[in-house]
């Protein structure tokens, strides 16, 4: 282990972490107004993004682009103060923002939305930046068009691919399913360059990640009563613990009990004991609420106590698993600031924003 | 069944034609009455369902409506909305057909059917979406499954409704235009009978005491 590539990016994360809003002064979000919860906000890492939101247009939507921004130049930080390999990954999880950009345009278009609409749905993000965002959305009329405008992409080639297959048979998710596979083998394949520790580290905490998502569709498309096949279509067998026969094996049983059942001793198999820790968390919990909402819940929970454990479980400081796990909190600090914005704007009451906020233990 | 006393024939024959149709459209009203009541039990047992119908249905869109301002809260309100852009539409269709009710009246039925899931894949990105928008949809589904057994009832009510209109109709013509004209009628003959027999009576006795007379002057 070089211990001595790290010793620009540990300083950072390390201050950036004592810059996360404690799990206390979170519960005390709760119930406030978009404008209490903006001034509560200014002391933060957000005064920049949050300031920049014309008073008339202050909401939830506003202050999630804004969440969302504030995110992404975190991430950009880490990445410049990031060895080579490091930075590689980092850029492949900003990809996933950039996904998320080109579905959120793709989308956009195929709803034949307005384009001053469609901008308040836009983040920019990753190499996608606001003049490349409008320049496509201007000179695409239709998704063939936009497909064209990104071709030259990283995922052009895999966009071009699918546009036949949503062109005969007209279901647009399988465009979305394309550029999902595509950003969750890259960040596969980002965590298998890694080498020693981080290698081991990365692997773990990003291949639950992808097979997070697995869980989650398998579930919900037993749960919805969508057939083998139709499913098949959507998981994203890229990680070595759920491989396409682990997965096909969970689709053929019975109920949502029994997939998790024969997920974990897929895990178990495969010696993954994050995964068992996980699945044992699922099993437990659909159990005993039998609700797919609390599940998925659970599973976000997990994921953070996941990434947690690996600084336990390793040295915390020169390895990915600092950086992984501050991106972690980081990530659920604005999830939790989302679930504030919009309960309180929707008027949920705060007992039930409460349940829906994680915190690490 | 209308009777007018001009074209009334002051016979014994139609006095007996008359009270008969008289009992006849007595016997009508008591029918009509009865048919009447059954009607009305069956509008209140439809009017019955309907509060716990719509109180389902309320219930059942502000359950929905709070489940989906939690699957903002989840994954925000942005890709909520970005989500409901692409979303596959369900096809739902309302197969009307009919069903026989009280006194033999067709009733409408309203049959709510949608394609099935399987068949149509998930209706939008299963990454980008949280569970709870799926509980979300199911509750609208029952909201408008409960709302189109509100409208059944509703038009079945009308149903009824109109028939009860028709048969009131009737019981009044009866009651109040033929069975009145049917008791004059029937009152008319009587005293234009009456008034016969006192002429014949008196003419009997005005003959009697002519051949009295004639009997005295012949002895």
């Amino acid at each position: 282990m070089k211990a001595w590539k790290y010793k620009r990016v540990m300083p950072k994360i390390i201050t950036e972490k004592l810059r996360l809003i404690d799990p206390k002064d979170m519960k005390e979000l709760v119930g406030r107004s978009i404008q209490d919860l903006c001034l509560a906000l200014a002391d933060t890492v957000y005064r920049e993004e949050i300031s920049e939101i014309p008073s008339d247009q202050l909401s939830s939507l506003s202050l999630e682009r804004a969440f969302l921004r504030s995110f992404m130049r975190t991430c950009r930080q880490i990445m410049d103060h990031s060895p080579k390999d490091i930075s590689f990954l980092l850029s492949t999880i900003l990809m996933k923002f950039e996904i998320g950009t080109v579905k959120t345009i793709l989308r956009a278009i195929e709803a034949n939305v307005k384009i001053e609409e469609m901008w308040n749905l836009v983040v920019p993000a990753g190499n996608l930046n606001e003049v490349e965002c409008r320049r496509i959305l201007e000179n695409s009329q239709d998704i063939n068009e936009a497909v064209e405008a990104l071709s030259d992409s990283e995922y052009g080639p895999a966009l071009l691919e699918s546009i036949k297959e949503y062109e005969k048979t007209g279901i647009f998710l399988f465009l979305e399913t394309t550029l999902d596979r595509f950003v969750y083998e890259r960040l596969w394949r980002s965590a298998e360059r890694l080498r020693g520790l981080d290698r081991k580290i990365g692997k773990a905490i990003l291949g639950l990640e992808i097979d997070a998502v697995n869980i989650r569709t398998l579930l919900r498309c037993k749960a919805l009563g969508i057939d083998k096949e139709q499913t098949k279509r959507y998981l994203l067998p890229v990680s070595e613990v759920f491989r396409e026969s682990e997965l096909e094996a969970a689709l053929e049983s019975a109920d949502i009990e029994s997939a998790i059942n024969s997920l974990s001793a897929a895990a178990e198999f495969a010696h993954a004991r994050d995964y068992r820790y996980v699945l044992n968390d699922l099993l437990d919990e659909y159990t005993s609420s039998l609700s797919l909402p609390h599940l998925e819940l659970t599973l976000e929970k997990s994921l953070l106590r996941a990434n947690l454990r690996m600084l336990k479980r390793y040295t915390p400081f020169f390895n990915i698993g600092l950086i992984l796990a501050f991106l972690s909190l980081k990530w659920t600090e604005i999830r939790n600031l989302i679930v504030c914005a919009r309960g309180t704007e929707g008027g949920v009451s705060p007992e039930k924003i409460r349940e829906l906020l994680i915190f690490q233990e | 069944m209308s009777v007018e006393i001009a074209n009334v024939h002051p016979t014994r024959l139609e006095l007996l034609r008359l009270k008969r149709r008289k009992a006849m459209a007595e016997g009508i009203v008591d029918i009509l009455k009865k048919e009447l009541d059954a009607l009305t039990v069956a509008l209140f047992d439809f009017a019955k369902e309907i509060p716990s119908l719509r109180e389902q249905m309320t219930s059942a869109l502000d359950q929905a409506y709070n489940i989906y301002v939690e699957a903002e809260m989840i994954v925000g309100p942005r890709k909520v909305k970005e989500l409901s852009l692409v979303a596959q539409p369900i096809d739902f269709d309302i197969i009307v057909s009919e069903r026989t009710g009280v006194l033999g009246i067709s009733l409408p039925t309203f049959e709510l059917t949608k394609e099935a899931p399987s068949t149509l894949g998930p209706r939008f990105s299963m990454i980008d979406s949280p569970a709870k928008l799926d509980e979300s949809t199911s509750l609208i589904e029952l909201a408008l499954t409960r709302a189109v057994a509100l409208s059944q009832i509703e038009a079945s009510m009308m149903e009824v409704l109109d028939l009860m209109s028709v048969k009131k109709r009737q019981v009044n013509r009866i009651q109040y235009k033929i069975l009145p004209q049917l008791v004059a009628a029937i009152r008319y003959i009587q005293l234009i009978l009456e008034e016969t027999e006192r002429q014949d009576s008196i003419r009997v006795r005005v003959l009697q005491r002519k051949r009295k007379e004639r009997a005295l002057k012949a002895t």
